[in-house]
């Protein structure tokens, strides 16, 4: 199963790109969509592939990629099966962050992911000290309740401080808050590849430490680790790469759950390369979510967080059945 | 470290994106749309596949002409029948690009709301001419009526229709003139309500048609107003369509107006009267008989 898994997840993510680009809302031949990727054909179709799918594809694969990693790492550091950005409230402060900013007006392609994570540390930082408040940390479900409620939280303050906003800003803040890539360009897809490799190269160089927390705090300090301080790295550069996708796609829930089950359920333990598998099934399921979203209900798209969510909530009622 | 390069890369392909865009300036503009985005002149040269991402630029197409050019429309625009055999393209706010690119337009004209902001810049990326039009108001209509005469080649039709449009609003107002203007409350949803406010063509119709709209201090063209406040401002009349009238009236919290306790519950066809475009005049008229009955013939 071991030796496997990298075939199969490689052969996964391959097999459902290719079929991201194939399939649209516009029937295109193979032949026709390779020629238009290199730039030949006529305008529309060029500018279907180039300009529209090849982009959407490729943010999709970036914000499974990172939402995986922050997934498998939070859940390693947290030592808690059911942390998840979207379920911690770090995906909801995020939201609160990047709300804040659009209204501000200062929504740039930088401004935007870094608002998001200002709003995205805060909500981590809040979930964490009530969950240790609580004395809770042995009993993952007090965390989790935590961040369902900062979330909610986050959810009404993004309400309110849309309560006078004219129609289409809140459609369109709606739209975000329940998760798309549609509207992906280039640009959008270049800053997400940055903060995900910075973001992830960080998260796979924390691997070591995050297997020592995963542990437990206390032979982890056993073993020579500040457990403290390396938990809140680790806290920190997981909420950044919520934070950029939230920023590039709105609240995508619940991959950051579901992956790193999978990848631990195929025999990888240690951080490194459970990270690293994380990216590579989170790309792959994001994909096949955004391929759903895009061809139940042609030409209308589904909205991504709710396929993620539909696949995402069964999965999670699953897990916390095991606390019971 | 060795990852330093492709991060290089790919903060330089940003920029070298960013760049490229700023080069492609593009033919000179010959007028701006609603959008503030410079329209290139080769759009002047009569389009010959149109797509029409709003009901009110739809009807306005058949209306001067272009109608046998539209080749894609959205999923309301119904009026005028003709309309219906052109291709659905699905939602008009935040369109499916790649199934608008589909139908191979020369032209696409939407909506100019935000929503619509990354459709527009992604349709002009793939070299299709974009006019987006915001419809909100009376004036709104003979601007976007002039202004597509003029990207469709139709200047003599358009210039009719908006003709048309003014002499019949102008005859109605001056009909009504000098009758009791009542205050109207014009019901447009419920929960939450909402109702038309003086940045609406609606404030304005019920201006031509001889009433005074209860919201007219209101600036905003659609705004969410509370049960309580319609109840102090006691309008003379509730106007609504056939579903919202049935609904008002088997509501008890509706009963709380005064207007609606006594029956004045004024219906009208609300797709006649619920776009500004072509049929303003009718839908003026249509406003003056409920409320002022037997003074238009």
């Amino acid at each position: 199963m071991r030796r496997l898994f990298w075939p199969l997840a490689m052969l996964a993510l391959v097999v459902l790109v290719v079929a991201a680009v194939l399939w649209g809302a516009v029937p295109l031949s193979p032949k026709a969509i390779v020629a238009a990727a290199l730039g030949h054909g006529d305008r529309e179709t060029v500018a279907i592939v180039r300009a529209l799918r090849l982009p959407r594809v490729a943010l999709a694969v970036l914000v499974g990629a990172a939402l995986g990693m922050a997934g498998g790492a939070l859940q390693g550091s947290l030592r808690n099966a059911l942390a998840e950005p979207y379920l911690l409230g770090v995906s909801g402060g995020a939201a609160v962050g990047a709300v804040v900013v659009v209204t501000l007006g200062l929504a740039t392609p930088l401004l935007l992911p870094l608002g998001a994570f200002a709003g995205a540390a805060v909500a981590i930082v809040a979930a964490i000290g009530v969950a240790r408040a609580a004395g809770g940390r042995a009993d993952p479900r007090v965390l989790l309740m935590a961040g369902v409620v900062i979330g909610a939280f986050a959810n009404a303050a993004i309400m309110v401080l849309l309560a006078d906003a004219p129609a289409d800003t809140i459609r369109g803040a709606l739209w975000w808050m329940m998760g798309s890539v549609a509207g992906a360009d280039w640009t959008q897809v270049a800053w997400l590849a940055l903060y995900t490799l910075l973001g992830g190269t960080a998260l796979l160089a924390l691997g070591r430490d995050i297997d020592l927390l995963a542990l437990g705090e206390e032979s982890a300090a056993g073993l020579g680790l500040d457990a403290e301080r390396a938990g809140r790295r680790v806290y920190l550069v997981s909420s950044l790469l919520a934070a950029a996708t939230v920023a590039a796609a709105g609240l995508v829930g619940f991959v950051g759950l579901v992956v790193p089950h999978m990848v631990r359920a195929a025999g990888l333990r240690r951080h490194r390369p459970l990270l690293a598998g994380s990216a590579v099934l989170g790309a792959a399921l994001v994909v096949c979510a955004d391929l759903v979203a895009r061809i139940a209900h042609p030409p209308a798209d589904l909205p991504l967080g709710a396929v993620t969510a539909l696949v995402g909530v069964p999965f999670f009622l699953i897990q916390l059945r095991r606390f019971a | 470290m060795h990852r330093a390069p492709l991060v290089t890369w790919i903060v330089a392909a940003a920029l070298a994106c960013g760049a490229c865009r700023a080069r492609d300036a593009g033919p000179a503009p010959a007028f701006a749309d609603d959008f503030g985005d410079p329209v290139a002149q080769g759009t002047l040269e009569k389009p010959a596949r149109i797509v029409s991402l709003s009901p009110a630029t739809t009807d306005l197409l058949f209306a001067i002409g272009a109608g046998t050019r539209v080749v894609g429309r959205t999923h309301w625009d119904l009026w005028p029948d003709s309309a219906r055999l052109v291709p659905d393209l699905g939602a008009g706010l935040r369109p499916n690009v790649e199934a608008v690119l589909g139908v191979h337009p020369d032209l696409v004209v939407l909506y100019a709301s935000r929503d619509d902001r990354a459709a527009a810049s992604q349709l002009r990326a793939a070299g299709v001419p974009v006019i987006a039009l915001r419809t909100d108001r009376i004036a709104d209509f003979r601007r976007t009526a002039l202004l597509l005469g003029r990207a469709t080649g139709e200047r003599a039709r358009a210039a009719i229709c908006v003709d048309t449009v003014d002499r019949t609003l102008a005859r109605v107002r001056a009909a009504t003139a000098s009758l009791p203007h009542p205050t109207v409350f014009w019901h447009v949803w419920d929960e939450p309500v909402i109702t038309v406010g003086r940045g609406s063509f609606q404030s304005e119709l019920l201006d031509i048609a001889g009433a005074r709209n209860v919201y007219a201090d209101d600036a905003r063209p659609s705004p969410q107003v509370s049960m309580e406040d319609i109840v102090r401002r006691n309008p003379d009349l509730v106007l609504a369509g056939p579903t919202g009238a049935a609904h008002i009236r088997s509501s008890p919290a509706w009963q709380a107006v005064p207007a609606v306790r006594a029956g004045r519950i004024v219906v009208i066809d609300t797709s006649l009267v619920g776009r500004p475009s072509v049929r303003l005049g009718e839908a003026a008229v249509a406003l003056a008989r409920a409320l002022h009955p037997g003074v238009l013939p």
